[in-house]
């Protein structure tokens, strides 16, 4: 299979074994389990249909190992009605036929089903003695009152004709419920297919097999003349021109803000033709090849895709192929991790872990995509160090898209690609605040309180970790408070505990007196994920859902949208075409249109480039400033926030620490 | 350690022992060294022993292995997660409904005689279920995650003859493996981020659909929207290695105890077949 289907099938086999997963595990909720079938239904609407049985054999094995029969019953059942129906859809035909399709395969099915229990003979007769025993149990208890005596005969008489022709029975069960499963999957996938208007593409790269002609691999040097790359459809050029040359064993740094086609210079890098202009090399680019190109991008988690460190150092290599794995893991500072699970790491080391893989093909070019955006600021010293040294020891040529300005400092040179001076403005980063004030102070009325709160994560079972220990903060009205402290430092958790959404294992979080877990909802929190707070279609149907109020209202939206610096005539735009800084900008609007008096927000700056960021932080002070908000801000980041949050307390290994300290102190 | 205690004493609320995914339990045991392909052969065996002789022996004899590969792997009561009181409500109502069939074989209390048949088919079958839970959980909690993927590849080789991909098989359960734990942390976000929205308000049955059907769409739409961003990622990160190859360095074949297991269920098996097939005392009907 093709690298996208490949990630496709087992990105749906894991949300369908998750929704069985959560479903099977949680009483009652066994009918959402139908929802199952749209993943299922999506794989098989786009791809062919062994991506869909490779998604199903996943996703049947994972379910199986967390749940057992129950989950591997769901998930087959899921892939087989939600396959059916997205291949149903895929033609362009309609629900007539998804009905006639689900009823030959519920015979289908039925007659397999007839087939095993004929072959477990025993097993088949054990479970309709069952069946028979209850059907008798049921008859005896309504036989106690006389007078229903040819009711409870009755009962035995239905279920001993159903058990003697059980093959009838045994089908006809079978279509009605994969029909009925059939018909709510149809009406699932289409109204999320509706809603999702097609099924969005933000895929980049692309395998180019451009070797017909027999060239060798040899992506540099590089040369741009006037390149230009407009995607189709759009109006104008995404990049360019532009010209410049990538030369072997360069560190070579491109800035520029969000939008200027930083991206899209990646895309022609990695092999894509541009529209205009040429790009010459002498030989072919060789993506994820030895002696290739090697491209890390932004988003660390999805980056890695070995479950154990070593596992993702080799991942994808040819057969037979060995690597000395352990001697790029120290280059990289991750000597001594190889064994470990990557699913605990951070993002700065997962960013490392993919400089790791890449450099594992020994590269003649390795791009890095903006690949510290994601990062924490230790993560950061440590991932540019990293990068700093790669030209010097190995034979590559490093291309650094980046927008934070001394990580372009390292770079033998820099091209910016906007050039004008508005947008070249990179974000200073800051150092850590200093003991400016006590953090156990605070202005104003007393609002927040947390007091004694510790938190354990599988709380009473092996697996028990401690997030958070013994933690007392008060937040008065009006107060601006950053909660600062590195990944794994558990302040995503107290998050959580302040907005309600988790009650805590002790002590306890109130508000205005009252457990803030008993008003969720009355602390308004943004998390980093934007993207999954933004539950509908459009920019003015999501504010109104997420106020609260008539989407009818335009003058209602329209203030949400000033309020937050937006541009009104941004309300009918769609969601997925929204840049990260408006995501975020959106999210704080259908928030904030309910006029919280509190507001968490969970890495607000995560991802956006210096403009966006000096916007938002503007903002957000000008409404503490004006409206008396109260901003609970968690991060990693300290730059340009001592406006926002005068206030400022360090949460390290779960304890509040009382004095803010410079360095990195883990 | 003690103060932890003391203080676990005075916990404000009775917190329930949640499922933990796919996190094999942290101490190494015989069963923990045993390759993943052996565990995953037993499950498969017992499985079908179970569906073609579902008799008392065979039962019984799962279930000493059961246990006894509890014990070696030193499982501690905490890992099992609390039951839900309403699966005790409904193991309850089935034992007696069932137990009211009556039916032979008859039990003398005194005077009373008590016909235990019914009882005894719906005991049959729920503890058929419960050894099969009981040893698929043994698996979970003794496996990493990252063996499954290359056992699940050496065990299908043969399917290969027969043009089986397996091998893309195997790739996607690793991949799937890698993103589940990540989806359900993007799952959590996504319910949060539900509840603390405003509901629409909801008086009549009518309306209360409605809402919550535009509430399921709202979490579908979003969670696929997510999902199918997190499927593009991750098809660049595998375009940027170049395809699909290697998945693990670690080697997956059976080793000396994995045959030493292997003979030992093997001799169990057995012995559940001679007894339900070759002597008077087969239970299975």
């Amino acid at each position: 299979m093709r690298p996208v289907e490949l990630a496709h099938a087992s990105v749906m086999a894991a949300v369908c074994s998750a929704i069985a997963v959560i479903t099977v595990a949680l009483p009652f909720a066994a009918p959402l389990s139908l929802l199952a079938t749209v993943p299922m239904g999506l794989l098989a609407y786009r791809h062919r249909l062994r991506v869909l049985v490779a998604a199903t054999v996943a996703g049947t094995i994972i379910a199986f190992l967390v749940i057992n029969l129950g989950g591997l019953v769901v998930v087959v059942g899921t892939a087989y009605t939600g396959g059916l129906v997205g291949v149903v859809k895929r033609h362009g035909r309609g629900a007539p036929t998804a009905l006639g399709a689900a009823l030959v395969a519920g015979a289908v099915f039925g007659l397999f089903g007839v087939a095993a229990l004929t072959a477990l003979s025993r097993l088949r007769i054990l479970v309709f003695e069952t069946i028979t025993v209850a059907a008798d149990g049921v008859a005896a208890a309504i036989a106690a009152a006389p007078a229903l005596a040819p009711t409870a005969q009755g009962v035995r008489d239905i279920v001993a004709t159903m058990m003697r022709y059980w093959p009838v029975l045994v089908i006809a069960v079978s279509v009605v419920i994969i029909t009925i499963v059939a018909m709510v999957a149809w009406l699932a996938l289409s109204r999320v297919l509706t809603r999702l208007g097609g099924v969005p593409d933000v895929h980049k790269l692309d395998l180019i097999t451009d070797r017909t002609d027999g060239r060798a691999v040899e992506p540099v040097p590089a040369k741009f003349r006037d390149a230009c790359f407009r995607y189709p459809g759009a109006d104008h050029d995404a990049l360019g021109p532009v010209s410049l040359t990538v030369e072997p064993g360069e560190h070579l740094a491109v800035t520029g803000a969000n939008g200027s086609g930083k991206t899209t210079l990646l895309l022609l890098l990695s092999g894509r033709a541009p529209t205009s202009g040429t790009v010459q090399r002498p030989g072919a680019v060789g993506l994820g090849e030895f002696g290739g190109t090697a491209v890390v991008m932004q988003h660390p988690e999805s980056q890695v895709l070995g479950t154990r460190v070593i596992d993702d150092v080799i991942w994808g290599l040819p057969p037979g192929v060995t690597v000395d794995a352990e001697s790029l893991l120290g280059e990289v500072g991750l000597a001594g991790f190889a064994e470990r699970d990557t699913g605990g790491m951070s993002g700065g080391e997962l960013q490392r872990l993919a400089v790791a893989a890449a450099l594992a093909r020994e590269p003649k070019l390795l791009i890095a995509d903006e690949i510290t955006s994601m990062v924490d600021q230790d993560g950061r010293k440590a991932l540019i160090d990293v990068l700093a040294g790669l030209t010097a020891h190995h034979d590559t040529a490093l291309v650094h898209i980046t927008h934070y300005s001394d990580e372009a400092a390292t770079a033998d040179r820099t091209v910016n690609l906007t050039g004008s001076a508005e947008n070249s403005q990179l974000v200073i980063t800051a150092p850590s605040p200093t003991a400016a004030s006590t953090p156990h102070r605070h202005v104003g009325d007393k609002m927040l309180e947390v007091s004694g709160v510790s938190h354990y994560y599988g709380s009473g079972t092996p697996w028990e970790s401690t997030a958070l220990r013994g933690i007392d903060l008060a937040v008065g009205e009006g107060d601006g408070v950053l909660i600062y402290g590195l990944n794994g430092s558990g302040k995503s958790t107290l998050a959580w505990i302040m907005a309600g959404l988790l009650t805590p294992t002790m002590g306890h979080c109130l508000l205005d007196g009252e457990p803030v877990s008993e008003q969720v909802g009355a602390v308004a929190i943004s998390f980093q994920a934007a993207r999954l707070q933004l539950m509908r279609g459009r920019v003015d149907l999501e504010i109104a859902s997420a106020a609260g109020f008539d989407v009818q209202d335009r003058r209602r939206v329209e203030q949400a949208l000033v309020s937050v610096g937006l541009d009104p005539t941004l309300m009918g735009r769609r969601i997925d075409q929204l840049s990260g800084g408006q995501m975020r900008r959106v999210v704080l609007a259908g928030l904030l249109a309910r006029r919280p008096r509190t507001i968490i927000l969970d890495e607000p700056l995560a991802g956006l480039d210096a403009a966006s960021r000096r916007g938002l932080l503007a903002l957000l002070a000008d409404l503490r400033r004006d409206t008396g908000l109260t901003v609970i801000v968690i991060s990693h980041d300290f730059s340009g926030l001592d406006e926002l949050c005068p206030r400022a307390v360090h949460l390290n290994d779960g304890t509040l620490v009382p004095m803010p300290t410079t360095d990195n102190n883990r | 350690m003690t103060s932890r205690d003391s203080k676990r004493s005075r916990k404000p609320n009775n917190q329930r022992r949640p499922v933990v995914l796919l996190h094999p339990l942290p101490t190494r045991t015989p069963v923990h060294e045993l390759w993943a392909g052996t565990k995953l052969l037993v499950v498969a065996g017992v499985g079908v022993l179970l569906a073609l002789y579902p008799g008392w022996i065979p039962i019984a004899l799962v279930a000493v292995l059961v246990l006894l590969t509890a014990w070696l792997a030193r499982v501690p009561w905490g890992a099992l997660p609390s039951a839900p009181r309403w699966l005790w409500i409904v193991l309850l109502t089935g034992a007696v409904i069932s137990g009211l069939a009556g039916g032979g074989p008859f039990v003398e209390l005194g005077s009373f005689r008590l016909g235990v048949g019914g009882l005894l088919s719906y005991l049959q079958l729920t503890l058929i279920s419960a050894t099969l839970i009981g040893l698929g959980a043994l698996v979970s909690w003794t496996t990493n995650v990252s063996e499954i993927a290359p056992a699940v590849s050496k065990l299908g080789k043969p399917l290969k003859m027969f043009r089986v991909p397996v091998d893309d098989w195997s790739v996607a359960l690793a991949l799937a493996l890698r993103a589940f734990p990540m989806l359900i942390d993007e799952f959590r976000v996504l319910f949060a981020a539900r509840r603390i929205r405003p509901r629409a308000v909801a008086t009549t049955w009518r309306e209360r659909y409605r809402r919550w059907s535009v509430e399921l769409v709202d979490l579908t739409a979003t969670g696929m929207t997510v999902s199918l961003r997190r499927a593009d990622e991750m098809g660049d990160a595998i375009t940027a290695r170049g395809g699909a190859g290697q998945i693990s360095t670690l080697p997956s074949r059976p080793r000396s105890a994995d045959v030493i297991a292997l003979a030992s269920v093997t001799a169990l098996f057995t012995l559940a077949l001679y007894v339900e097939i070759g002597t008077a005392l087969g239970t299975s009907s």
